[in-house]
């Protein structure tokens, strides 16, 4: 299967020299994905020669020839040691940084001069030869790149590709030299949880991305679960904290359901299939099992001749898998509070929130992250919301989104646009807004962790003939617990009884005044007419502020020097 | 640029109320906070252009 037909055959001429192609790419320990945009403007993935959207990371010879994605997976149970998996963590990284439980069960990662890299048998005859991390990543990106070129009939040129929130810089440049090497150029490597923002932003209007909120997503994968709290204000994006788990993720799920069948074939035919080959085996028919539990209700597991000569059959059904798998869940939720804590915010302050990431699919994890927020929070996941996106394909979604974006620029033009100077900006550390209403209450009108400069227009009514006052203040956020007393119902019998009587906490998320800037008064305003106040904050954190009545010459513009300590 | 309606009425002006320019100002804003912006996204593009060339909202408006 390594023979791919040369896609160069189908290049049309006009397409040569000037037409970039560019695709998104999202690079995973356990799987990769590629994506493009359509001419109009809609990211889809790409499905390999084999027909997978998710093509597992794993790389494996037999002899000369070199196996990639499902088919080198499946070598994981007859060629272990000459597969190599979960690699994409080693790359950029020393040997002696390295966490190698993965590759138990695959080729283990050796120490070369302090660069992890892997003893394989690349040729027909038993000779065997050292390839470095970076020489796996090439392969990998290469056969990636040769499947997006095959599918669109043009050579692939460009690339961005997604990273974890805590891959360093020597990370960064080893995969940019790694994808070189393969003549794939990466134009820009952009964050997993931002480029699943992308991807749900993509399809909304200018407008609907402009709404500021914060953002919780969760992206959790096979070896590690990452969850990122983004501030979206205005369309962009700032990461206001992250959490990560390196032990936590779909083969923890997996390890549970092999724990499950192999307690069960121990009862049946005293003998344990967790070693070498057999476990090999279970794990990936666990795995599938797994996949099904996210659909249906029951699963069934068969594998031939699993240990000792003894064929096994057996089927699970979820709440069964729920109840073995809850510690891993507990693991998920207690992650995604972490990061709300980490950002200093409260969960009442997420707006939204995107699940990420092949385990994203399970419906139990959907449904307990969704209960931490208020049911006005869309979760978006296959579980919790139907207009929800596949988890598995937002990062090479928003990859594709952001290389379409970018394909026409110059190379400075991407540098000189991700430098510091122009990333690195001041945001705001209180909400900016306006006094309204008989009670006072306060109007948003910029969040807070606002990137500066920025502009907010609002249109407010007037209530009543006569002058009113625009009273620009600072807010600042509290969360008013309230005790509840809930209704005692007689009928119930004693323990329930005694849970009832307790009070219930209500939580509720406040705005209050907490400075006044500046007041600017509007004179001789008519009834039901209507005041637009126009604030903008400059990058210095000067506040200009225009206030007018719609329709009439009544206007008042006032100018907020900034502060000394902000200069 | 979009702009958010808002359904509660401005309050009225206090009769106390006698400044000449009908602008006082009370206090500047509290300091800011140095964050990275991820550089991704279309707004984000439309915020490094208007660095670069250091050009306000309403100069870019008018591009």
């Amino acid at each position: 299967m390594s023979g791919n037909p040369s896609p160069s055959l189908s290049v049309s001429p006009e397409f040569d020299d000037d037409t970039k192609t560019v695709i998104g790419i999202a690079f995973g320990n356990t799987t990769s994905s590629i994506a493009y945009t359509t001419p109009d403007g809609k990211a889809e993935v790409i499905a390999n020669e084999e027909g997978d959207r998710q093509i597992p990371s794993v790389i494996s010879w037999v002899g000369s020839e070199e196996y990639h994605g499902t088919q080198a997976k499946l070598h994981l149970v007859r060629n272990a040691k000459n597969t190599v998996a979960y690699f994409r963590d080693f790359l950029g990284k020393k040997y002696s940084e390295i966490d190698p439980t993965n590759s138990h069960n695959s080729a283990h990662p050796m120490d070369i001069d302090g660069v992890p890299s892997f003893n394989l048998q690349q040729a027909d005859d038993e000779t065997a030869s050292t390839v470095s991390i970076n020489d796996i990543t090439t392969r990998h990106l290469i056969r990636l790149r040769d499947s997006a070129s095959d599918f669109l009939g043009r050579k692939v040129t460009g690339a961005v590709i997604t990273v974890p929130t805590d891959f360093s810089d020597t990370q960064k440049e080893a995969l940019v030299a790694a994808a070189k090497a393969g003549e794939l150029e990466v134009l820009q490597i952009i964050h997993e949880p931002v480029a699943a923002v992308l991807a749900y932003a993509a399809r909304q209007t200018p407008e609907e991305q402009s709404v500021d909120k914060n953002i919780l997503v969760a992206d959790l994968g096979g070896t590690r679960c990452d969850a990122a709290v983004v501030a979206s204000r205005g369309g962009m994006y700032t990461i206001l904290a992250t959490a990560h788990d390196y032990g936590l993720g779909g083969l923890k799920l997996d390890e549970v359901l092999v724990d499950h069948f192999s307690k069960e074939f121990i009862k049946k035919h005293k003998v344990d299939p967790r070693n070498g080959r057999s476990r090999a085996k279970l794990r990936l028919e666990a795995e599938g099992t797994k996949r099904t539990l996210s659909l249906g209700t029951s699963a069934t597991i068969s594998i031939e001749s699993l240990a000792d000569g003894y064929d096994f059959h057996s089927t699970v059904n979820r709440l069964r898998y729920e109840l073995s798998a809850k510690k891993v869940f507990d693991q998920i939720v207690s992650l995604v509070e972490n990061v709300v804590k980490k950002a200093e915010l409260d969960l009442l302050d997420i707006g939204e929130v995107i699940l990420s990431g092949g385990t994203s699919h399970t419906p139990k994890i959907a449904s307990r992250i969704a209960a931490l927020f208020p049911g006005s929070v869309p979760v978006n996941a296959p579980a919790t919301l139907t207009t929800s996106l596949n988890p598995s394909e937002l990062s090479a979604r928003g990859a594709a989104i952001q290389a379409s974006l970018i394909a026409e620029f110059d190379k400075e033009d991407i540098e000189q646009s991700t430098h510091p100077a122009v990333t690195v900006a001041s945001h705001l550390s209180h909400p900016i807004g306006v006094v309204i209403g008989e009670d006072n209450s306060f109007q948003t009108m910029l969040e807070a962790q606002t990137a500066v400069p920025a502009r907010r227009i609002a249109q407010f009514g007037v209530q009543a003939d006569g002058d009113v006052i625009v009273r620009i203040c600072e807010g600042i956020r509290e969360i008013v617990v309230a005790k509840v007393e809930r209704q005692v119902n007689g009928e119930k019998d004693e323990e329930e009884k005694e849970e009832e009587e307790e009070e219930e906490e209500e939580r509720n998320r406040v705005l209050k005044v907490h400075k006044i800037i500046a007041e600017a008064a509007l004179k001789g305003v008519k009834k039901g007419g209507k005041v637009e106040v126009t604030i903008n904050v400059g990058s210095d954190l000067g506040l200009n502020v225009a206030a007018r009545v719609i329709g009439t010459q009544i206007g008042v513009r006032g100018e907020v020097k900034p502060g000394a300590e902000s200069a | 640029m979009a702009f958010v309606k808002i359904s509660k009425p401005l309050p009225a002006l206090p009769e106390d109320w006698n400044s000449e320019s009908n602008f006082i100002v009370h206090s500047p804003l509290s300091p800011a906070v140095h964050r990275n912006l991820s550089p991704a996204g279309p707004h984000f593009l439309a915020h490094a252009r208007r660095k670069r060339h250091s050009r306000t909202f309403s100069e870019d408006d008018r591009i």
